[in-house]
């Protein structure tokens, strides 16, 4: 009987259940892609014998993860494909890919000329130029804000807290939605915490490690992980996000796929709903919401969240607030997974996926969705036409801020 | 975080006792080691303002005596899960709610009390077909609670398949349900 595994992954415990199988989003509607048990244990039997077994349909991976939330024995199904992606793969469109991994380039490009950038983004010609360059044309593109998060943030602000924590704001705070960041800020100051900025923060390296760009995702998680640790012994408490891809690249994959030791500091990197809830838990924090606060709100808990098993952390702090009425909905993938569904060849398959969702949010009937993520944001948005708020935004508008400032004096 | 009930395990009798439970104005979390296949039954549930977790895995209990205080949980580091009252509905060998080696089965997670035959030869029958000795092994209960070195456990209960004997799966998940309420 075998107690231990001889390679990475898990890989020697499948028993060929294929239950990854039955909840993979992708294998739902595409049926040229085998599925995580044959892409993943199954291919790489073969794999290891003859790198020529690469199947070339394993781009269709969106790495959503939910094959490893669903195996029973603790196969790490989505590692095992992606690190064949990363070591047999050949990189196809690889100018597209390239161009659209680099989200630190796209964005401080975008942002610096915002307002031309978000306005050529709708023009047809535009979108036919970028389409025949592989970025389909149906997709609407995100728009970028004419002022850096980073540009934005005083650090000043901030002198006079005597805890703090260190915010990692990734690249959509950054380029796309400052707000939130500022959101987060006024709501981790009300409850007396002080935030700084890592020193040196780049792109999480998530996109660059779904495009097969292997190299460069380890440039950047080298750079984080030095600048996360220098942060913790600068005395921040903690490093707290407000994206679950990012945090669970940071967590899981710097490890996982690019072999970067994060033993020291992953425990420290986490969502900040995941944070906060520890704090009221051990009554640290307490939050004093508006009595007259009223919504009815859906959450959607995107598959990176529920990889990392945090959604509890959101839901109980959004029923928290007395006027929330919340539907939980059922987990689905939303079919955008990051970069995936802007590629032409995968928009179709995308927007299949993304059905079930939309239908169960129209169901509920709800003014507003909140999600942990950003490109399951754009996602739902333009597939319904529901406002998607991050959980942040969502209980710093529901915040009574004076009363929790004098609370948590 | 502290729930009136915790559940381990996200498969029918998880999802049964839920249910029930929350029906009954219980507050409850089920943490589910991969994702349920009881898409009604686990959405029902959700509908009734239970917490369904996935992603993290049940690692053991804190103790105080013959009390479960908290589990440990990977992934939720710091803060665990609290709560008066368990369900162990982890399954059998498949789900690993047992666990097999050579010369013993236990339960991984608390050390409960296992019924099993010592013989290794006898836990199979050499005709396929039949009813398998192995089937009836499982954890030890006495009023729906679990045994750890022959002591009843104060607030931990086990439902579904990983009970030993002949076994209902909704019938004993309600059963702990009434013993709890």
């Amino acid at each position: 009987m075998q107690q231990d595994n001889l390679s990475k992954n898990n890989f020697e415990q499948c028993l060929k259940c294929d239950l990854c199988t039955t909840v993979c989003p992708m294998k739902a509607v595409n049926p040229d892609y085998p599925g995580p048990k044959q892409a993943g244990p199954d291919g790489e039997r073969y794999r290891i014998r003859d790198p020529r077994f690469y199947d070339l349909t394993l781009r269709f991976c969106l790495n959503c993860k939910r094959c490893e939330v669903a195996c029973p024995s603790g196969v790490e199904v989505g590692d095992i494909i992606q690190t064949a992606r990363i070591r047999y793969g050949k990189p196809a469109h690889a100018l597209r890919n390239s161009f659209i991994a680099n989200t630190d380039f796209v964005g401080s490009m975008a942002s610096s000329c915002a307002d031309t950038v978000n306005k050529l983004a709708g023009k047809s010609s535009v979108r036919s130029i970028l389409n025949a360059f592989g970025i389909d044309k149906r997709r609407p593109l995100p728009e970028y804000a004419s002022e850096r998060f980073s540009k934005i943030f005083k650090p000043e602000s901030q002198d006079g807290f005597a805890r703090f924590l260190t915010f990692y704001h990734g690249c959509y705070v950054e380029y796309n939605h400052p707000s939130l960041g500022i959101d987060l800020i006024e709501l981790l100051n009300v409850c007396g915490y002080g935030v700084r900025l890592l020193e040196n923060e780049k792109c999480c390296g998530a996109t660059f490690i779904n495009n097969g760009l292997s190299a460069r995702a380890k440039v950047n998680a080298r750079a984080n992980a030095a600048s996360i640790r220098k942060a913790l012994e600068a005395g921040s408490e903690d490093v707290v996000t407000t994206s679950a891809t990012c945090t669970l690249t940071i967590r899981n994959d710097y490890e996982h796929l690019l072999g970067i030791e994060t033993g020291d500091i992953r425990q420290h990197v986490m969502l900040a709903t995941k944070w906060l809830f520890g704090k009221i838990d051990s009554g640290e924090i307490r939050l004093a919401f508006k009595e007259d606060w009223k919504g009815h709100y859906a959450y959607h808990t995107s598959c990176h969240m529920q990889m990392l098993g945090w959604q509890i952390y959101s839901i109980d702090l959004l029923k928290m607030i007395p006027g929330m009425r919340l539907d939980v909905l059922d987990q689905e993938c939303c079919g955008i997974a990051g970069t995936f569904g802007y590629k032409k060849e995968n928009y179709e398959y995308s927007q299949k996926i993304g059905e079930k969702l939309f239908g169960n949010i129209a169901r509920t009937g709800a003014e507003v969705v909140v999600a942990d993520c950003e490109t399951c944001k754009w996602q739902i948005e333009s597939g319904t036409g529901v406002k998607v708020l991050n959980t942040i935004e969502v209980l710093l508008d529901a915040l009574d801020i004076q009363k929790t400032r004098e609370l948590n004096r | 975080m502290k729930y009136d009930v915790v559940i381990i395990g996200g498969g029918l009798a998880g999802v049964t006792a839920g249910i029930r439970l929350q029906k009954a104005g219980r507050n409850c979390c089920i943490i589910s080691g991969g994702l349920s296949l009881n898409d009604v039954p686990r959405q029902e549930f959700i509908a009734l303002g239970g917490a369904f977790l996935t992603g993290g895995r049940v690692l053991g209990g804190v103790w105080n005596g013959d009390e479960l205080e908290s589990l440990v949980v990977s992934n939720l580091e710091g803060t665990g899960l609290r709560a008066d009252n368990y369900i162990l509905a982890t399954g059998k060998f498949f789900s690993k709610g047992l666990v097999a080696t050579m010369d013993n089965i236990y339960e991984p997670l608390f050390g409960c009390d296992v019924e099993f035959e010592p013989d290794r030869s006898k836990w199979y029958d050499p005709d396929f077909f039949a009813p398998q000795p192995f089937e009836r092994f499982g954890v030890k209960t006495q009023d729906g609670r679990v045994l750890r070195d022959g002591v009843p456990m104060k607030n931990l209960y086990a439902a579904g398949e990983i009970l030993a004997g002949d076994i209902d799966i909704v019938n004993s998940a309600l059963d702990v349900c009434n013993r709890i309420i």
